[in-house]
């Protein structure tokens, strides 16, 4: 996996390359906004993360030059700024996601993965975490161990909605709407009752946990 | 303390201005008609005192023996009757000063040499003040002088009443002069009142300039001064907003740096000697990161910087279930059951400030929230009013710390050492920009604490 980081200050620049490529991951660094065309001209990148403030043309022109060209890399914004305003202006002109300085490593490494994952599901029709893998085309969830779970049409449903949303908290009501082309009436405690089948069904290969008065978040092993 | 003055009323100061003058004005009025009015009743009065003596001419006859005698009847007639608590006196006297019929030592009205022979003078006699009128004549060859005086009562009694109807006429004037001003006054003050309506009704963020249509002339220049001055208060909000971005730009951007190269520094030194020294370090720059981003929160989330075009409809639930998304990891790093009772609630507010507040409320309970322990997160709306609370089963806040931890930098006894003391500021702050109420209360468990922001009725 090759990420380009387009970051213009040195010390953030070096240590998110030292960081990205101790977890896996290749990474080019330009220092700036113009640099970036040359680059993804001959070389395939599955991520880039983009610094807003940058010298010369800023990071939300770029992120607006590159989905105008039809680009669809995935784009990870980070940013000193905090303000709301600048982070609706990012996800509107097209950015994925967005991280506000100063951030921890971990932090930055999880949402490239998760983002990176995304396109990759989204290309493969295949979505993995931890040990299940969830064959969306193919409508079914294979374990660590490579057998085909057995869910139902509901179970199925659950497992897809918490999917698309992996690591991220799901609400009751959403997964009800998942499945009510199913069922017309489908209360909460039906809910955890499907889930409660999922997750034995699951075994050891993903954990479906309840967020108390919320709903349910899907999450590696 | 010195009493505080009260502020001087513009109808006051004019009341004030007008009334002594007024009052001076009645004064002179009063004198005036008094002096106008007196001289054409005494000459009236004068004029029926001089009647008397010619009708006691009339009664002068020569006696057979050539003599002059006056002849009056018992009861004489009108002009020679005095009126009822009055004295009328008279005297027919020669110019040698004997007196022919009359009372003798009636004083004369000193000759004035008029062309109709009468003169008039003011004079005591007998111990009252009396008037005096003599008539100068010649009878049957003989210069004779009739002098009459009577006691002027009811010259006095004409005088006086025409002296309290002017008065009292004059005063109703004045009265309605006042009234009328005041009325003036009031009708006049109406657009400084509209003024002070439109600057009151105001949000405090709301910094555009005040409108100029229907301001009088006079309140104009304080109108445009107030203009001026809330251009400027906004020129250096924005400034100030300015300097605020840069701030965080150029702090959050080296510490970032920082953070990563430790934590890259850390891994890469793991099981060495260096190790510990590292994460001492680390531990350092989180702090200082925690404590600068709490900083740059605080100062954006003063109430000054918050023009009304920030504020949007913010759906409470979503607010909620998103930064416990955003928290969840660490609450269960802790062993904390985080989760939530969302009923739905909206308010007017600025979004990115409302995360803040609840991210540090939940933060707050988090560290002060023990391993097993629980943090619910509540919103809702009771009686007409939105609100939030965080409720943890920690270790609870004693009452008489609980106004001391809204204070910024306090920490109060037992705090673990991550926080910087800024977390209940920035939400007790943020609460108040959107007109909210901090109340720290008991959780609900028995133990434990429940910040609860109770936010303002819509508009």
């Amino acid at each position: 996996m090759r990420i380009l980081l387009v970051e213009d200050d040195s010390l953030v620049s070096d240590a998110i390359t030292r960081g990205l490529v101790s977890t896996g991951y290749v990474v080019d660094a330009v220092p700036d906004a113009e640099s970036v065309t040359a680059r993804l001209a001959d070389t395939h990148y599955d991520l880039a993360i983009v610094d807003l403030g940058l010298p010369g043309e800023d990071g939300l022109s770029l992120v607006r030059k590159l989905r105008r060209g039809g680009s669809s890399l995935p784009l990870l914004i980070v940013t000193a700024r905090d303000g709301l305003d600048d982070r609706i202006n990012a996800l509107d002109l097209g950015a994925d996601d967005y991280l506000v300085k100063p951030f921890a490593l971990p932090e930055l490494a999880a949402r490239c993965r998760a983002l990176i994952r995304r396109a990759t599901a989204a290309a493969a029709n295949e979505i993995v975490i931890g040990g299940l893998r969830i064959d969306l085309a193919g409508r079914r969830a294979l374990n660590a161990a490579g057998d085909v779970l057995e869910l139902t049409r509901r179970e199925w449903s659950i497992l897809e909605c918490l999917a698309h949303h992996s690591g991220r908290v799901v609400s009751k009501e959403r997964l009800t709407q998942a499945i009510t082309g199913w069922s017309e009436d489908i209360s909460g405690n039906a809910i955890e009752v499907h889930v409660s089948r999922l997750r034995s069904k699951l075994g050891g290969s993903a954990t479906v946990r309840g967020i108390r008065g919320l709903g349910y978040r899907l999450e590696d092993g | 303390m010195a009493e505080r003055k009260r502020p001087s009323s513009v109808h006051g100061r004019l009341l004030s201005y007008l009334l002594a003058p007024l009052l001076l004005l009645l004064v002179a009025g009063v004198a005036v008609d008094h002096h106008v009015i007196v001289s054409p009743i005494h000459s009236a009065f004068d004029h029926s005192l001089s009647r008397s003596a010619l009708a006691i001419v009339a009664r002068i006859h020569a006696m057979p023996d050539g003599e002059l005698a006056v002849s009056l009847p018992k009861h004489p007639p009108p002009p020679l009757r005095a009126w009822e608590g009055e004295h009328f006196f008279y005297r027919v006297s020669r110019s040698d000063g004997g007196t022919l019929a009359g009372v003798d030592d009636l004083p004369l009205a000193p000759d004035d040499h008029s062309e109709d022979g009468f003169s008039y003078a003011d004079i005591q006699f007998r111990g009252e003040y009396v008037r005096v009128a003599s008539y100068r004549t010649a009878e049957i060859g003989t210069p004779l002088i009739v002098t009459v005086a009577e006691t002027p009562i009811r010259r006095d009694r004409a005088v006086h009443r025409l002296d309290v109807a002017f008065l009292i006429n004059d005063t109703i004037q004045m009265a309605a002069v006042l009234v009328i001003a005041l009325i003036g006054i009031r009708i006049a003050l109406r657009p400084l009142q509209r003024l002070s309506r439109q600057i009151a009704g105001r949000p405090p963020q709301v910094m555009s300039r005040l409108s100029t249509e229907h301001v009088p002339s006079e309140v104009l220049p304080v109108v445009e001064s107030l203009n001026t001055l809330l251009g400027s208060v906004r020129d250096s909000v924005l400034s100030q907003q300015h300097f605020m971005a840069n701030a965080a730009h150029q702090l959050r951007t080296p510490l970032t740096g920082l953070k990563a190269q430790l934590e890259v520094l850390g891994r890469e030194t793991a099981g060495t000697a260096l190790e510990d020294r590292i994460a001492l370090l680390q531990g350092g720059v989180d702090r200082l990161a925690h404590t600068a981003n709490q900083l740059l929160t605080l100062a954006r989330a003063e109430p000054s910087a918050h023009r009304a075009s920030h504020f949007a409809p913010v759906d409470l639930t979503h607010l909620v279930s998103e930064v416990i998304d955003s928290v969840l990891d660490r609450a269960l790093a802790h062993g904390i059951d985080l989760g939530a009772d969302a009923q739905p609630a909206q308010v007017s507010g600025v979004y990115w400030l409302l995360h803040e507040l609840l991210i540090n409320l939940i933060d707050n309970a988090i560290r002060h929230t023990p391993e097993g322990g629980n943090i619910t997160v509540r919103c809702g709306v009771e009686n007409q009013h939105a609100f939030l609370e965080v409720d943890d089963s920690g270790s609870g806040i004693p009452l008489d710390e609980r106004d001391k931890v809204r204070e910024r930098f306090y920490r109060g006894a037992g705090s673990p050492p991550d926080g910087c003391g800024l977390g209940l500021s920035i939400v007790d702050e943020v609460a108040r920009v959107h007109g909210g109420q901090l109340t720290i209360l008991d959780g609900s468990s028995g133990g434990g604490t429940r910040m609860r922001i109770d936010f303002p009725p819509p508009a």
